[in-house]
């Protein structure tokens, strides 16, 4: 019976792994641009990522769901790519979770570039860095601490999400049962003894895993790096 | 450029995690279309501690191999509607069976009652002494209760969405006490949720599944099942499952007479239809041919 348990954080810890790094990759772009993004339509765009902290996560995991299944567009294209129903499957959960944590990634990255400030880009750029360059030798080191609120932020929130998931994961085990959802399984059952041994680990795991990351984030151990950077290119 | 190169090892990292993932999930793919794939039952969450039992022997009979997805019987509803795959699902309610069946999604005259929902009253402060309160009848206990303590909350299920809050007011309407107790109602979005706010002691009293006693070793009042609609428990198979046969067997399972007495020692109510009598027997017999074959 344990095992099912395991099985459920193992999916747990690949969904949010997975979501995180699909978040930084399509994350740091959209907040780069929108930090730097001077349009009127910046605040339509920036509300529209910031929606899934508004809207109640089973509203959203409806409109998903409707979204995933066979008889509407994008849950057509999916099934014609790749040959599989895109509702119920581990690859919706993960798109799922990409949405919901979308603005715990986004507004930390983008805060971070809009104080960065022009003039040490404008001085790589004179140096003869090109753009991929001057990102991973000025802004990612300057920026390192968000990134890794950033990635935090998102890893935790996609671990302790329930409703999107339980929406449009149909809790099928192995493939899209979570920890959140196992845990309430084991309520709705009158399993108390293993809810609570659920609920605990999960606690001492995140407690640690968050802990861990702020020490990772303290200022002390990242100030001095960013100022010599600052100093040596200067 | 050592940073460059650890990004580059970095990416390359993604990119086999994705790549093993998508692999992982076509060896899953091949997997699910073979035979061996267990049963898949989605069951309304206050049934299934009762149908986790029942399945042990079921698959001692059979040989069939079930996994159990509970949860609510309305978001179940809806998943079912658009592609979940499930193969057999067991409401809450007789409801949302109806309506699949109405909207085509069910195997033709799969749907079947194979539980009667028990409404008791439950109170943490009088079980305690449980022997005087047998003397009383359920009006005596209410009435009494309504007098002493008229302001304290009353949990049940929400009447509007759940069956046995539908019923649990029908019950107090046909005491005459519904209007004394309405002002002082918890609804609980469903049975299970109503069943927490008691057990965890945030209400002190309100109307509960007697089978959620039962399962819980708790005592209540039963609430006498003329006072209110039976509360029809049904089931349907899902048309486009591809274990019919097996999902056929569990139904046959579900209605014979062992475990319907078993379903009712879990404190449900005697399944009660016309035609159930026939069914339970067609069930039995039903069910050795299958099971010889």
């Amino acid at each position: 019976m344990i095992n099912s348990d395991l099985q459920a954080l193992v999916t747990t810890l690949e969904m949010a792994a997975l979501t995180t790094l699909i978040l930084l990759i399509i994350g740091t772009p959209l907040a780069w641009y929108l930090a730097k993004m001077t349009s009127r339509f910046k605040v339509i765009i920036e509300a529209v990522v910031a929606l899934p902290l508004v809207l109640p996560p089973t509203v959203l995991g409806f409109y998903l769901l409707i979204a995933f299944s066979p008889e509407y567009l994008p849950g057509q294209l999916w099934q014609q790519t790749t040959g599989q129903q895109l509702a119920f499957s581990f690859s919706a959960i993960v798109i799922g979770s990409v949405l919901y944590s979308l603005p715990f990634v986004v507004q930390p990255l983008q805060k971070a570039f809009e104080q960065l400030g022009d003039s040490l880009l404008e001085a790589g750029a004179l140096l003869g860095a090109g753009p991929i360059d001057r990102f991973f030798s000025i802004v990612l080191p300057l920026t390192k601490a968000s990134f890794i609120t950033a990635a935090s932020l998102g890893f935790a929130h996609t671990v302790g999400e329930f409703g999107v998931i339980l929406m449009i994961g149909g809790n099928i085990p192995g493939e899209t049962r979570v920890l959140s959802i196992a845990l309430f399984d084991h309520v709705e059952a009158f399993d108390y003894a293993r809810a609570h041994l659920l609920a605990i680990s999960l606690l001492i795991g995140s407690m640690v895993l968050l802990a861990a990351i702020y020490w990772l984030n303290l200022p002390k151990r990242n100030n001095n790096k960013n100022l010599n950077q600052v100093r040596s290119i200067k | 450029m050592l940073r460059i190169l650890l990004v580059s090892i970095l990416v390359m990292n993604l990119l086999a995690v994705n790549s093993s993932q998508a692999y992982q999930s076509n060896v899953n793919d091949s997997k699910n279309e073979d035979n061996s794939k267990p049963l898949r039952i989605a069951v309304a969450s206050n049934f299934t501690p009762v149908l986790k039992v029942l399945l042990e022997d079921f698959t001692k009979q059979t040989g069939i191999k079930s996994q159990v997805i509970s949860g609510a019987s309305g978001a179940m509803f809806l998943q079912i509607k658009y592609g979940a795959p499930f193969d057999v699902f067991l409401s809450a309610d007789s409801r949302r069976p109806k309506e699949l069946e109405q909207a085509g999604y069910t195997l033709k005259s799969s749907r079947k009652t194979y539980a009667t929902g028990q409404l008791a009253f439950y109170s943490s402060s009088l079980s305690s002494n449980a022997n005087s309160l047998s003397q009383l009848s359920i009006e005596e206990i209410l009435s009494i209760d309504q007098l002493r303590k008229p302001s304290a909350r009353f949990a049940i299920a929400n009447p509007d969405t759940a069956p046995y809050g539908k019923a649990a007011k029908e019950a107090l309407t046909h005491l005459g006490l519904w209007q004394a107790y309405e002002s002082r109602l918890v609804k609980g979005i469903n049975i299970g949720q109503t069943f927490t706010k008691l057990r965890s002691k945030a209400v002190t009293r309100g109307i509960v599944a007697n089978s959620q006693l039962v399962l819980n070793n708790l005592s209540g009042v039963i609430i006498p099942s003329s006072y209110h609609q039976a509360i029809e428990q049904q089931l349907v198979i899902i048309r486009r499952s591809k274990q019919q046969a097996a999902a056929e067997k569990l139904s046959h399972f579900l209605l014979s007479i062992e475990s319907q007495n078993r379903i009712v020692s879990y404190g449900y109510a005697q399944t009660k239809q016309v035609n159930n009598a026939n069914n339970a027997n067609n069930a039995n017999k039903k069910l050795s041919e299958l099971t010889a074959k």
